[in-house]
């Protein structure tokens, strides 16, 4: 098969450009590498918009962007639930609420928490889990990266394997975080300039917004309206979406999956990090115009998505189709270089988290301890190599065994799915017990994993899978949560002392409140009430 | 291993910052990639511009980001200024 589009120097130009300057950022940085926490954390000096920026860019990876873009084509404006609902809200309250307990208790990782939070067993499971996953995860992005190469340019698959990896491994062992959360704030700009040029010409051929709202089906063009029974695009009904999407999924994974958390732990203080989710939240709302609009044009100027091949469309391949559509030689090469950075940030993102929490969670705790802190930055380094090195590993594996990815993907959902519960306990309930946390997150897991099984043999059953989704983190929490309270009301209480600084109503506020435009309140509560808006005009 | 602990709002000047600004990078790839589009849209001709609707996009797209990436520059260049003086 062809390839899809063909480059030419320009674009070539374009992205060799963009590759040069991640390798001398990387470069510049090596010399700042001094101790754990510059490499671990940028030495916590980072400014509030740089973290922010990079929190947003660490979840907007190219898979979810070319992913968000085939939803929006399968499911219209209704997509738009995975920004307003399904992020905003937790962003907002990871910084007002959640924030002070991570980043005023000084620990360096969201498993350290855990074990001074509730007990080694408890950190355990998290950090073992999380590591695991994390370094598979990026594995299975370095192959998708690959073959979309594949496909599109016709680049060898093991030649971009090999090629990113080895990019993202210079930058990643001279300059750690800081130059992950620097490639993230460029891949920010990047992607932004890389996909707006698809928006303007796509909304041009259809006749503007309100062309495209006049050409396509009504039932794609609300977000809410249709939510009253799962009868629509989504197949979920507004407590699905709500619950499952916007309270327990979108919370589990924005205020305790670390490769997030970390971008704000890196910041210069306590305002900066509370501010740092804030402040991703505004661009966060505006990226539903770089996918959903595309998503929109696609059905309409794309005869690959016309009324007739609908059944058989692979909407993942919108946005590139459109990319070919619409862009010249030049904006091209902008866009195939918007799509390598995201990817490139991503794996990133996942090696320095690994990172972390193998040398501090893992390594630190239970193969070495107490050794000292060159000991560990030297370990940190070194660990960059395994973690790529298993990356590229496991895209091996999974190219000769592509299911494997989605049981892969699977499995990681049982372990998120619960962890939310865990946490809001532990932060915000000072009678959570330490084996009270361990179980309600075991029960938690199992119960996912429960829930998965009796829907695969059709015991239960759902309008979609995405709905079986959301149902299945919903049945997670609440059997961690219940369970977490149940076992803490027979086992011993946590001393109150050693709880201070953890723990709400056992933490003192902290003294020297920005002024009002600074304060993370006033910005999360703007947030939130902008959120609103725009799901009342697109209703 | 926890011995560094301290409270939240003192701890700015910690390792002095990754000092690194990371404006000047941002600023020179946004601007280089300005002058590469914006000379490539002066020299192609007019046909290949049929996919975008007709419209020479490389050329207003490349003067877009000159003027984005230029704003980069400046403002890292105000700030170095400015703690010089």
């Amino acid at each position: 098969m062809p390839p899809v589009i063909t480059l030419n120097a320009i674009d070539y130009l374009i992205i060799g450009a963009y590759i040069s300057v991640m390798i001398l950022v990387g470069f510049s940085l090596k010399k700042y590498m001094k101790t754990g926490e510059d490499f671990f954390l940028s030495g916590r000096s980072l400014p509030g918009w740089i973290t922010g920026l990079a929190f947003l860019s660490a979840n907007l990876g190219a898979l979810e962007v070319i992913g968000m873009v085939a939803n929006s084509a399968k499911y219209g404006i209704a997509t738009v639930h995975f920004y307003w609902v399904g992020a905003i809200p937790a962003m907002v309250f990871l910084g007002v609420f959640m924030m002070p307990f991570y980043y005023g208790s000084r620990v360096r990782t969201v498993p350290e928490y855990l074990k001074l939070r509730y007990n080694e067993a408890t950190r355990g499971l998290n950090a073992i889990s999380f590591a695991i996953m994390t370094v598979l995860m990026s594995g299975i992005s370095l192959y998708a990266m690959a073959l979309l190469l594949k496909l599109m340019l016709g680049w060898s698959l093991t030649g971009s394997i090999l090629f990113a990896a080895v990019v993202v491994l210079l930058y990643v062992f001279w300059g750690g975080l800081s130059s992950s959360i620097y490639n993230e704030v460029i891949q920010f700009f990047l992607i932004w300039l890389g996909l707006l040029p698809i928006v303007f010409l796509g909304l041009k051929e259809v006749g503007g917004f309100q062309g495209l709202m006049a050409k396509l089906q009504e039932p794609l063009l609300h977000s809410i309206k249709y939510l009253g029974t799962s009868n629509n695009p989504l197949g979920v009904d507004w407590f699905g979406v709500v619950m499952g999407l916007g309270f327990v999924l979108s919370f589990g994974y924005w205020t305790t999956d670390f490769l997030v958390v970390q971008r704000a732990l890196a910041s210069k203080n306590l305002n900066s990090a509370r501010m740092t989710p804030i402040i991703a939240s505004f661009p966060k709302m505006l990226v539903p115009i770089i996918v959903v609009i595309p998503g929109l044009v696609a059905l309409l100027v794309l005869p690959e998505f016309g009324q007739a091949a609908l059944p058989t469309a692979d909407y993942n391949s919108a946005l590139i189709l459109l990319m070919k559509h619409y862009l010249p030689n030049g904006l091209l090469g902008l866009a195939i270089t918007a799509l390598l950075a995201s990817f490139m940030s991503g794996m990133a993102g996942n090696v320095t988290a690994f990172n972390c929490i193998w040398t501090y969670d893992i390594y630190g705790t239970y193969i070495k301890k107490g050794r000292s802190d060159a000991h560990y930055l030297k370990v940190g380094k070194y660990t960059t190599v395994i973690g790529i090195a298993i990356s590229v590993g496991t895209a091996y594996i999974v190219q000769s065994f592509p299911n494997l990815m989605d049981y892969m993907q699977l499995i990681f959902s049982f372990f998120n799915a619960p962890l939310f519960a865990t946490f809001l306990l532990g932060m915000f309930w000072k009678g959570a017990t330490a084996w009270g946390g361990f179980w309600g997150l075991l029960v938690g897991i199992a119960t996912a994993a429960g829930h998965y099984i009796l829907y695969r043999a059709g015991i239960l059953t759902y309008h979609s899978d995405m709905a079986a989704n959301f149902y299945q983190a919903i049945w997670a929490w609440s059997a961690d949560f219940v369970v977490t309270i149940a076992v803490s009301l027979f086992t011993v209480k946590r001393d109150p002392k050693e709880l201070a600084g953890l723990v709400f109503g056992l933490t003192a506020k902290p003294k020297a409140e920005a002024r009002w435009y600074a304060r993370p309140a006033v910005w999360g509560t703007l947030a939130i009430i902008v959120a609103v808006i725009l799901n009342v005009i697109f209703w | 291993m926890n011995d560094k602990i301290e409270t939240g709002e003192q701890k700015t000047g910690m390792s002095q910052g990754h000092v690194l600004d990371l404006k000047l990078p941002i600023g020179w790839l946004l601007s280089g990639y300005g002058v590469l589009l914006t000379v490539y849209g002066l020299v192609t001709k007019k046909e290949m511009y049929a996919i975008s609707l007709g419209i020479n996009l490389n050329l207003i797209w490349g003067i877009l980001m000159l003027a984005i990436g230029g704003g980069f520059l400046l403002a890292a260049f105000l700030k170095r200024n400015k703690k010089a003086g």
